[in-house]
């Protein structure tokens, strides 16, 4: 991998980020009903607004407010949240915290079972086992979070059961065990869609990689099954799957706006929807920011890895 | 080197006893009823040492019959009797378990293109010992010194170093070179050549070609060379089949075959067979006459490294397509331009037909041009371009009436009215029938569609035509007639015409003067018929070695190189 | 092009837009009972004879509660796509054809919004408008923009270097002609494979809108919305949360089938 290359990569992050921070800036100064009104309900006289606005400097031009906002960002404070009066800080870094248990547990859970999955959904093509997969995963990918959720809860958490609460949260210096169990089934829940898209895109991957001249050149050399697939196949199939999972990672992230609020889980998604009902414009924008950035970030690791894993990217 | 053919030819005739043995053997794909027969009561021997080529077109069979000798066949491939007997062990009682161990040890094969056949994200060295490992059993470190040898046998000149490459980090005759030796390397009684230079530039081409015999000569292998090219196999096979829609339709010593071929299509075969000694092009026109067209210091450049790759010192360099060319059209004329891919030719042809920057002038009938914004549609209706891929130059959402009204209606040329009538004249003119106006691009076979794209160009009644590579991805008797077509075209309409190709034989029939360009710069131009003359320049000379001169026939009837239907 | 019913996947999808299409257009003249009636006597029933898909805790049919979503639910679905599709087909094909720095500017702002998760994306945009259908449907359709526009351009690139493009511009067409009769007719087959997949998100967005309370709102029967109403009381009646949701996962998954289908007889690969 080129220096050359990684800056090329790490550039074009930042830049994502930029855009993203003005996109999420300008979405949240046309929000109707600005901050000062929220903050002192409808009540508020034309002079109380004003001077509140003020106060906030929602009074000055939109470039000013930006560059305060960004400079601000920069040096770690991302401002007060106005229904809470904590700081922004504060309130997204444990919500943070929480939704990157969930997300990660989810993510491994999905990695170990989707990627074999799709491998073997490819191997044995046309046989029972790939029809399975197959029509578990058009199964899967067609149940929005909410309706998985749901469902489980049915199943799992009702009085008939009752495997797994049916949300909320325990501290895990309280009782780990809780607190895990507490993480199943949202973690579960993300699980499940995700699944399901990448073993079937593993499996398409995987798919164009055994039709090709080199696995059939590779067969006519008179290796073995296992050495043609694990060897010849296997590598070249996980550079595409580590695309698939990286960009799934989006999907992940909107799914848990969902999901924490259905499980009552106090992370990022539960922290944007509050802040979303009671238009608490700087939460607003700081979970916005730091999804993004999750993802952009997720998305040059897997540039990386890719790198790693293709030589022809590698060098190139 | 025809006696050294018929040497081997005749060590080997009758005496040893065959390695392989194809019997009665046929092959359908699909259902036994309403199937397709790919391949219909095929015989044929290979002797120890002994070369077969085998002959055919595209869609003929002939790699389906080296599948089948693989036993590697889809599943919805259905063979009737007949037997595929290697050594005398019939293939076709084996398992695909013990044909693991068969192929790669018994049978090798190797394919046509190495870019594709060899594996993206393994090192060429385990890619050749892993054979090694696999059928004689020898330790990782035995076999990786044992592959080094089979490298350096193969004219690779580091052997150590090429072992540790990545397929994209060798070129493409070092690529096939390692695709030979891992087929060599568990010394097989019999290696299947597929192609194995078809995808390569004609030097490369070459020099693969020099190590197939050179090799042959060393070890005791029996081959089957599968090709489209006559002349090719000629050279290095002495005894060859013709293969035609599944069935073998003549087979013998390659002397007598090309001498006295019994079967029409292999006929056609031969007479389709471009040979520099037989003048198809139209008369010379005046030599004195200014040039219709000309190029002086035609430069252009593709991409560069960025700033950030000069700050980071990534060793990403400017691409030349073309530097300093300086070319010249006459009236009438057909100019060659000829060279291995990345020379530059295809640049010209870009750059004249308006689709491409550059920097220098182009004149064309005393107009000077020196932007590509400058050509306007005069020009570009006085200049038309054919390109090289049939399927993809028609836009397969129109029929081929609207394709052929266009350039009439675009320029005015015929009122609508009379466009109709005009398509069938020009379908007409190209030797298609005129209800082919109703049909869409993907109901016409290959040579048909180029016919269409010809028409296309001379609809517009152009002075100056370009084709770029217009035979290239046709079959050979296709070819033939679409270079006569050319021809007759330009000897009724008097249009100049640029020819751009890799095939040198091809050019020396049809063209006046020939361009030869290197590395994006032009560096030989001469008359056709000094082609062989000594001053021509050392590249030129390269090429034309290169080239596999057509096997010595009889004057082969015209009036058979018309028959290519769909 | 092969009939995409040829396939297994075309054949159930078909079936199932089949099913879905008819619930869309004729479900509430299909339905047995009026969405709203209560029958006090039969509250948070099971199936049966009656009550095909049981009760919920009004003792309001089901099924006929179902069938009176269909058109919100599917509608919603479709009317986002093509608004998003549209969009942002208009806005990949110029930064396709124009190419230097218009499409570098373009495609770097895209970027910069894929990288925000399409609900989220479609949150903020619902906060921005208000609730609704009309306005969650909007918010959807820009969500999606920026995905189409990406796959619109890189349909448009594939095909702009194609030899029969090429030749059009040899011979001097206008620009409006190339792209209009050279390019898109030839670049419109993996967009249309993309927006039938995409019915299948924007139901699905849609339906979690509804769900969050952000989409159709009472007394809608939006099946989002119905799974939303049914939560308080899934212990005692499961039927109230599996009805709609299966509904909505067969819906997704017959254009999500047909769309799969579509593209193997089209003969397109899906760029990311």
């Amino acid at each position: 991998m080129t220096l050359s290359y990684l800056i090329r990569r790490l550039g074009a992050v930042l830049l994502v980020l930029v855009i993203v921070t003005f996109a999420v800036f300008a979405v949240t100064m046309i929000l109707p009903g600005n901050a000062a009104v929220m903050i002192l309900g409808e009540y508020g006289s034309p002079d109380q607004v004003a001077a509140l606005e003020r106060q906030l400097g929602l009074d000055r031009p939109w470039y000013t407010q930006y560059f305060a906002w960004v400079a601000g960002m920069l040096q770690g404070d991302l401002g007060t949240s106005l229904r809470l009066g904590m700081p922004v800080s504060k309130v997204v870094g444990d919500a943070l915290w929480n939704s990157a248990v969930l997300a990660v547990t989810a993510l491994v859970g999905v990695t170990i079972i989707a990627i074999p999955l799709g491998i073997l959904a490819a191997v044995r093509r046309g046989t029972a086992s790939d029809l399975g997969i197959g029509v578990l995963a058009y199964v899967g990918t067609a149940m929005p979070e909410f309706v998985t959720a749901t469902v489980l809860l049915v199943l799992l958490a009702g009085p008939a059961t009752g495997l797994f609460p049916a949300g909320g949260y325990v501290a895990p210096w309280e009782s780990m065990s809780g607190y895990w169990a507490h993480v199943a089934l949202p973690a579960i829940t993300l699980g499940l869609v995700m699944t399901a898209h990448i073993s079937r895109q593993v499996r398409s991957e995987m798919s164009d990689v055994l039709s090709s001249d080199y696995i059939r050149a590779a067969r006519l050399k008179g290796l073995h099954e296992r050495r043609v697939i694990r060897r010849h196949a296997l590598p070249n199939s996980m550079a595409p799957a580590v695309a698939v999972i990286s960009l799934d990672v989006g999907y992940l992230l909107g799914g848990i706006i969902v999901v924490e609020e259905i499980f009552a889980w106090p992370g990022l998604g539960r922290t944007l929807i509050y802040a979303l009902e009671n238009r608490d414009l700087p939460v607003i924008q700081a979970v916005t920011l730091v999804l993004a950035m999750v993802y952009a970030l997720t998305n040059l690791i897997s540039d990386i890895v890719i790198a790693l894993l293709d030589p022809r990217v590698r060098y190139d | 080197m025809s006696e050294t053919n018929n040497q081997t030819a005749a060590g080997s005739a009758g005496t040893t006893p065959p390695i392989l043995e194809v019997r009665d053997y046929s092959l359908t794909y699909g259902g036994p009823e309403q199937g397709v027969k790919v391949l219909d009561d095929i015989n044929l021997t290979i002797r120890r040492g002994e070369t077969l080529g085998l002959v055919g077109e595209s869609g003929s069979g002939k790699s389906s019959l080296a599948w089948a000798i693989m036993r590697y066949l889809p599943a919805l491939a259905t063979e009737s009797d007949g037997a595929i007997l290697l050594s005398g062990e019939n293939l076709r009682s084996k398992s695909q378990y013990q044909m693991l161990d068969i192929r790669g040890r018994r049978i090798a094969m190797v394919f046509q293109d190495p870019s594709m056949s060899l594996n993206p994200t393994l090192r060429l060295g385990e890619q050749l010992s892993e054979v090694l490992i696999r059928h004689r059993g020898l330790s990782l470190q035995q076999a990786w010194k044992e592959g080094e040898a089979a490298l350096a046998r193969t004219g690779i000149t580091r052997p150590a170093e090429m072992m540790k490459r990545y397929p994209h980090e060798a070129s493409g005759g070092e690529k096939q070179r390692v695709v030979i030796a891992t087929a060599l390397a568990c010394s097989p009684e019999l290696i299947i050549f597929d192609e194995p230079t078809t995808a390569l530039d004609v030097i490369t081409a070459r020099q693969i070609l020099q190590l197939f015999e050179t090799l042959r000569e060393e070890t005791d292998v029996s081959a089957l060379y599968i090709s489209h090219d006559l002349g090719l196999v000629s050279r290095i096979a002495p005894r060859v089949a013709v293969i035609h829609r599944g069935v073998i339709v003549e087979q013998g010593q390659c002397a007598e075959v090309f001498r006295d071929p019994r079967e029409a299509y292999t006929r056609r075969l031969l007479a389709a067979l471009p040979r520099p000694d037989r003048w198809l092009g139209v008369d010379q026109p005046a030599t004195g006459a200014a040039p219709l067209l000309e190029t002086q210091a035609l430069n252009v450049r593709y991409g560069g490294p960025s700033l950030l790759d000069r700050i980071t010192g990534s060793a990403k360099q400017a691409v030349d397509g073309a530097i300093d060319v300086a070319l010249g059209v006459r009236p009438g004329e057909l100019l060659g331009v000829v060279g291995e891919s990345g020379s530059g030719k295809s640049t010209v042809a870009k750059v004249l037909s308006g689709l491409q920057d550059f920097r220098g002038t182009v004149r064309f009938d005393g107009r000077g041009f020196v932007r590509r914004r400058d050509f306007d549609r005069r020009y570009r209706r006085a200049v038309q371009v054919i390109f090289q891929h049939p399927d993809s130059s028609l836009n397969p959402r129109q029929t081929i009436g609207q394709i052929l009204s266009r350039p009439l209606k675009l320029y005015g040329l015929v009122p609508a009215a009379q466009r109709p009538a005009k398509v069938a004249e020009l379908l007409e003119k190209v030797l298609l029938p005129a209800d082919y106006a109703r049909r869409y691009p993907h109901q016409l076979s290959g040579g048909e569609k180029q016919r269409v794209a010809i028409a296309r160009a001379f609809a517009a009644q152009p002075r100056l035509v370009i084709c770029d590579e217009i035979t290239s991805s046709l079959d050979v008797s296709v070819q033939a007639s679409i270079a006569r077509l050319m021809v007759g075209l330009q000897a009724e309409t008097g249009t100049a015409c640029i020819f751009i190709t890799h095939d040198l034989n091809l050019v020396r029939q049809l063209a006046h003067r020939i361009a030869v360009m290197q590395h994006g710069r032009l560096v030989d131009l001469f008359d056709t018929p000094d082609a062989e003359a000594p001053e021509r320049h050392p590249y030129t000379r390269a090429l034309l070695e290169a080239v596999t001169p057509p096997p010595v026939v009889a004057e082969a009837p015209v009036d058979d190189l018309e028959g290519t239907g769909p | 092009m092969t009939s995409p019913f040829r396939s297994y996947p075309g054949m159930v999808g078909g079936l199932l837009l089949l099913i879905v299409g008819v619930a869309a257009l004729f479900g509430p003249w299909l339905a047995p009972y009026d969405p709203q009636q209560f029958h006090p006597q039969v509250r948070l029933q099971g199936p049966s004879a009656a009550h095909w898909l049981g009760t919920d805790q009004f003792g309001r049919d089901i099924l006929s509660r179902l069938l009176h979503g269909a058109p919100s639910t599917v509608f919603f679905g479709i009317g986002a796509t093509l608004l998003g599709v549209a969009a942002g087909t208009i806005i990949g094909v110029i930064a396709g054809v124009a190419g230097r720095w218009v499409d570098s500017v373009i495609m770097r702002i895209i970027d910069g919004f894929l990288a925000v998760p399409d609900l989220l994306f479609t949150l903020l945009i619902v906060t921005i408008l208000g609730g609704g259908m009309g306005h969650a449907m909007l918010a959807v359709a820009v969500a999606f923009t920026p995905g189409m526009a990406r796959i619109a351009r890189s349909a448009v690139l594939s095909i702009r270097t194609r030899e029969y493009v090429l030749a059009a511009v040899a011979r001097g067409e206008s620009s409006v002609y190339i792209v209009g009769r050279e390019v898109m007719p030839n670049a419109m087959g993996p967009i249309i494979v993309e927006a039938t997949i995409r019915v299948s998100f924007a139901i699905m967005i849609g339906a979690t809108l509804g769900f969050l309370g952000l989409g159709a709102q009472p007394p809608s029967t939006e099946w989002g919305l119905m799974v939303a109403e049914a939560r308080q009381f899934m212990f005692r009646n499961p039927w109230m949360v599996v009805v709609p949701g299966i509904a909505i996962a067969l819906a997704a998954m017959g254009f999500n089938l047909f769309g799969d289908a579509l593209r193997d007889s089209l003969d397109v690969r899906r760029s990311h």
